[in-house]
C-alpha cells in the first residue's frame, strides 16, 4: 500500500505537460470555465420541506452563471449537465480536463439534519492526508515545475486511478484563493449568516486539475433559505456573487 | 462363507459411508459457521486488549460520542457506559450502536435512526473498516453539512475513543460505496476531524 502510493506520488511527479504550466506560479491564462450543477437525474440531493429539490436550484444557478460569464468575461463556459439528468463525479471531473477547464465551480444547496442551520459558505478540497503524504504534497507543490512528462496512457489502471484522485492536490492553494473570493461576494450580495471558507474531502473535486471550488448557496433543509433559493431572483444574486469572486480571481491572476 | 463375506464387506462400506457423512458435515460447518467472527478475531489478535478484571460482572468503559446540536453546527461531545472487551472492534461496534441510538442530552444523531453496523474490522495498522447497512446511505437526503457530520461523527468517535484506531474507511453493505449522499468521497480512509467539535 505504502509502496504503491510512494509510486502514484513518484509518478505524479511526472504528469501531464499541459498542466505543469499552470501549476508553476504563473497561471496559464484562463479560456474555459467548467460549472458542475450538483447532483441530477435520480440523485436529487437534499430536500426541502416545500418539495423543491437541491438538482433543480443547482441547474438554475448554474445556467445563470454560465450567461453572466460568457457576456462579461468572453470566457468559454461549459457545463457538466445542461438538464435533469445524472451524471457520475468521475465525468464530472473528465468534462473539466477534456476541456481543459482553468476553473471549475461546482454549486449546491447546502442541506443539514437541524432545520435552524442556514447561511452559504465555499469549500475547496482537503486532503485528508497524513502527515507524510502532506510533506509530500507540498513538495509537490512547491516543485510543481517537475510536472514535466506526460503520464503513459498504458499505465497500470489502478496507478491512473489513484492519480487521478490525486489531480486536484497540486492546486489546493489556488482553489483556497478563488474560495475566499467567491465567499465574499456571496456574503456581501446574499445577506444570508456568512459560514466562511471550509476544507472538506468532496468526490467531485479530487479529479479536478485546476483550481476548483464547491458553491454551497444556502439550506434548502432550512424552510426560509429554501423559499429563498426556489426564487429566480435569489438564483440571480448567486450566480452574480460567484460570477464578481471569478472576476476578481481571474483579474488578480492575470 | 459367501454370506459371510458379505455381510463383512457391507458392514465395511456402512462404516466408510458414515465417516465420508462426519467428514462433510465437517467440511460444511468448517466453511459456513462463523467465518466473519474468525476473521474478526484473527485481526484483532493484534489489537491491545482493554484491561479486565477478575470479577465475573461485565466490565464497563467510558466512551465520548459525538452529536450534532440544535443550535450550531458543531459536533458535540457526549461520554456513555459501555460493556467493555473483549476486543476493540466489539467495543468499537458498541459505542456506533449508542452513536445511532442517539443523544440522552438533547442533541441529535447525525446517523439515520435505522442505520446498523453490520461489521467492524480493526487491522494491526490503525485502519478501521466500518461496514454500515444500507439504511445509512437512504435514510437521509443528504446535503454537504449533514454528510460531513455523519461520517466524521463515525470517524471521530473511532479514532477519540480507541487508540487502536488511526483511520476509518466505511463500507455500506459489504462494499466500497463512492459517497452517502453524493458529497463527501468514501473511497479514501478518514482520518478524524476535531475542527468540526464544540470546545
Amino acid at each position: 500500500m505504502i509502496g504503491a502510493l510512494a509510486a502514484a506520488l513518484f509518478v505524479f511527479v511526472h504528469l501531464p505537460s499541459a498542466r505543469a504550466d499552470q501549476a508553476a506560479g504563473q497561471a496559464a491564462r484562463i479560456q474555459t470555465v467548467v460549472i458542475d450543477p450538483g447532483h441530477g437525474g435520480m440523485e436529487a440531493g437534499a430536500k426541502g420541506k416545500f418539495g423543491n429539490l437541491e438538482k433543480d436550484i443547482t441547474l438554475a444557478i448554474s445556467l445563470k452563471l454560465k450567461a453572466l460569464i460568457e457576456r462579461n468575461l468572453g470566457l468559454s463556459v461549459v457545463l457538466t449537465r445542461d438538464r435533469d439528468v445524472d451524471v457520475t463525479n468521475e465525468n464530472r471531473a473528465a468534462v473539466a480536463n477534456n476541456h481543459k477547464a482553468g476553473l471549475f465551480i461546482s454549486i449546491h444547496a447546502n442541506g443539514a439534519v437541524q432545520r435552524k442551520a442556514g447561511g452559504s459558505e465555499t469549500f475547496f478540497l482537503s486532503l485528508n492526508a497524513t502527515d507524510e503524504e502532506t510533506r509530500r504534497l507540498a513538495y509537490l507543490e512547491n516543485n510543481s515545475s517537475e510536472l514535466q512528462t506526460r503520464i503513459d496512457p498504458s499505465s497500470d489502471d489502478d496507478l491512473m486511478m489513484i492519480l487521478w484522485d490525486m489531480a486536484q492536490t497540486a492546486y489546493i492553494k489556488r482553489s483556497s484563493r478563488l474560495a475566499e473570493l467567491v465567499q465574499e461576494e456571496l456574503d456581501a450580495m446574499l445577506g444570508t449568516r456568512n459560514r466562511g471558507i471550509k476544507q472538506a474531502p468532496f468526490k467531485v473535486l479530487t479529479g479536478v486539475a485546476c483550481p476548483a471550488i464547491l458553491v454551497e448557496a444556502a439550506f434548502i433543509s432550512n424552510p426560509d433559505e429554501e423559499q429563498k433559493l426556489a426564487s429566480a431572483a435569489f438564483q440571480a444574486r448567486v450566480a452574480e456573487a460567484i460570477y464578481r469572486g471569478l472576476a476578481r480571481y481571474i483579474r488578480m491572476t492575470e | 462363507m459367501e454370506g459371510k463375506k458379505k455381510i463383512a464387506l457391507s458392514r465395511h462400506a456402512l462404516i466408510l459411508g458414515g465417516l465420508a457423512v462426519v467428514l462433510l458435515v465437517l467440511v460444511i460447518v468448517f466453511f459456513t459457521g462463523g467465518t466473519g467472527e474468525k476473521v474478526k478475531r484473527f485481526i484483532d489478535a493484534n489489537v491491545p486488549k482493554p484491561p479486565e478484571s477478575g470479577g465475573a460482572e461485565p466490565v464497563s468503559k467510558t466512551v465520548t460520542l459525538f452529536f450534532i446540536a440544535d443550535d450550531d453546527d458543531l459536533l458535540h461531545k457526549e461520554t456513555r457506559e459501555i460493556t467493555a472487551g473483549p476486543t476493540v472492534a466489539d467495543e468499537a461496534e458498541r459505542a456506533l450502536a449508542e452513536l445511532i441510538r442517539g443523544s440522552e442530552k438533547g442533541f441529535v444523531s447525525p446517523l439515520p435512526p435505522p442505520t446498523k453496523v453490520r461489521q467492524i474490522f480493526v487491522a494491526k495498522n490503525g485502519l478501521a473498516t466500518v461496514d454500515f447497512s444500507r439504511e445509512i446511505a437512504e435514510g437521509f437526503a443528504y446535503g454537504s453539512t449533514s454528510e460531513l457530520a455523519a461520517v466524521y461523527a463515525v470517524v471521530d468517535t473511532l479514532v477519540f475513543n480507541f487508540p487502536a484506531v488511526k483511520k476509518v474507511v466505511i463500507l455500506v453493505e459489504g462494499v466500497e460505496k463512492e459517497t452517502l449522499g453524493g458529497h463527501v468521497d468514501l473511497t479514501r480512509a478518514f482520518l478524524p476531524d476535531y475542527s468540526l467539535v464544540a470546545k
